[in-house]
């Protein structure tokens, strides 16, 4: 499943498990939860074409090792894929890399350069790359920086200066309901609940639990300032292409909730 | 190298060279009568290494069971070259999306389980230090042996791989412990200290620990958590001070 969320960079999504029972959601009822719906916190993959290059950030899970490569397939077509960014690696964002690199000789390999032990994943001989680097792919220019919330030490995010779009991996995702796969956060019914980034992030970012929590948004702010992104698109939610900082703005209130009510659980 | 940690906790010692220091990617063997059971598989990196030290460690017999504390992988790196991925041996694993994390037949453990696993009474507790989401330390009921990746871990000098931590002159260095987690739990910059102290105090209450068996450092006996945890202690507050985020 892809949609371009602007002209020139294409949405891969893979939905994963419905999460009802292992949210215990019908238990529960979080606000955003609809009771008798499914639920899904997705994989996702960007695909940004330059006129000269073409580059692909994260590869989705080795469950839909089929769909990312078909996917590049129709997406580049005999253009080939000139860059693999992998943006940790971890499981879901990178598991994939090699069916990747196997079908795709032409392909460059992208890493992190933060983190001291590349071996381990296979990561030495990529091209690493950390704040300020960027990969020109013609008509636009992919940029990376220090991933500043994050699980793993060899991480990296990235924004596509053209479009101003964000891409924060595991930062800003949320569940979304079964009907709701593929839209931007614009196109939902009614009003975008926060409660979503708390499911979310009181399960991924584990360590949210423990931040002090006015440092913590004092670095929020500062992401906003640097960023101000047009577009947010995250690793396992929904794109944000409509007043994006605002949402940003919404994590200062993720961070204190989390604070207050705990962990909620785990995703995986 | 193999190393007796308890009477029935045998530590399996594997280190990655950072040049002039090293850093363990270690996995555990739990001796269960007839049965082994091995928390972590390792890395890739080490896998002939440990496809070795099993094979004499369990005289040639094999792995009954396999426990990840999560799927990163320098921890996963080898369930199927040691045989995880075939019926003899169970595969017991944290993630709650099996299927995305690569491991579509493994059975789940979900923190605040307490599972038997070939014999062996294990509880999966909620992780104060981890990187991934789904990571669980593992508490070891028949030895009381805390299990506890990617937290507790230190870097160490290459003479000292198969030291625990009465083998050092003063105990694992207070520099080595803060030099680890700075590098390794990079969220640690945003952390309030006291959470995590609070956090940890509880599960060493609630359990009784006679040994910490961290995957990227040297195992410390009883007599000497203690000491750790003081120095961990500084490391956290140490981490948390020095990032001022402007």
């Amino acid at each position: 499943m892809n949609r371009e969320i602007a002209p020139g960079i294409h949405w891969i999504y893979e939905a994963g498990s419905d999460r009802t029972e292992q949210f215990e959601l019908a238990e529960r009822k979080p606000d955003w939860y609809e009771s008798g719906r499914e639920a899904y916190v997705p994989q996702c993959a960007y695909l940004v074409e330059g006129d000269n290059e073409t580059l692909l950030f994260d590869t989705l899970s080795p469950a839909s090792t089929d769909q990312i490569l078909d996917a590049i397939d129709e997406l580049v077509g005999t253009r080939g894929l000139d860059y693999l960014v992998v943006s940790h690696p971890d499981v879901p964002h990178a598991g994939n890399t090699y069916a990747i690199l196997e079908e795709h000789s032409e392909t460059t390999l992208v890493a992190p350069a933060y983190g001291n032990d590349h071996e381990l994943y296979k990561l030495d001989e990529s091209l690493q790359v950390a704040e300020g680097d960027s990969i020109d792919l013609g008509n636009r220019v992919a940029e990376f920086h220090e991933a500043t919330f994050l699980d793993a030490p060899v991480s990296v995010w990235m924004t596509e200066q053209k479009t101003e779009t964000l891409f924060p991996v595991d930062w800003m995702g949320f569940p979304h309901l079964d009907e709701e796969s593929l839209l931007f956060v614009d196109e939902l019914d009614g009003t975008f609940d926060a409660s979503r980034l708390v499911e979310f992030h009181g399960r991924v970012l584990f360590w949210y639990q423990y931040v002090d929590v006015e440092k913590t948004n004092a670095e929020i702010d500062n992401l906003i300032e640097k960023f101000d992104p047009e577009i947010i698109a995250p690793a396992h939610g929904l794109v944000i292409r409509e007043n994006a900082s605002e949402y940003m703005e919404l994590m200062k209130d993720v961070t204190q909730t989390i604070d207050n009510q705990g962990r909620i659980g785990t995703l995986g | 190298m193999t190393v007796s940690v308890t009477p029935t906790v045998k530590w399996v010692a594997q280190c990655y060279d950072h040049n002039e220091k090293h850093e363990h990617v270690s996995l555990y063997l739990l001796e269960e009568g007839d049965d082994v059971v091995l928390v972590d598989s390792g890395s890739f990196y080490h896998r002939e290494k440990i496809t070795s030290e099993i094979e004499v460690a369990t005289d040639g017999s094999g792995l009954d069971a396999i426990i990840l504390s999560h799927s990163d992988y320098p921890h996963a790196g080898n369930v199927r070259s040691l045989g995880g991925d075939t019926k003899g041996i169970e595969l017991v694993a944290s993630s709650g999306s099996p299927e995305q994390q690569g491991l579509p037949d493994a059975r789940k453990c979900s923190i605040g389980d307490r599972l038997n696993v070939k014999g062996r009474t294990l509880s999966f507790i909620d992780p104060p230090l981890a990187d991934r989401s789904h990571t669980t330390w593992i508490y070891d009921h028949s030895d009381g042996v805390l299990f506890t990746a990617d937290g507790f871990g230190n870097y160490h000098e290459p003479n000292q791989c198969g030291f625990i931590s009465s083998d050092f002159d003063e105990m694992i260095p207070a520099e080595e412990i803060y030099e680890y987690h700075r590098d390794n739990l990079v969220w640690l910059r945003y952390v309030d200290p006291e959470k995590i102290e609070k956090a940890l105090d509880s599960i060493f209450t609630e359990f009784t620990i006679n040994a910490v068996a961290p995957v990227h450092g040297n195992p410390i006996t009883g007599k000497d958590v203690d000491v750790y945890l003081s120095r961990l202690y500084e490391t956290l507050s140490r981490i948390a001070a020095e990032y001022d985020v402007g």
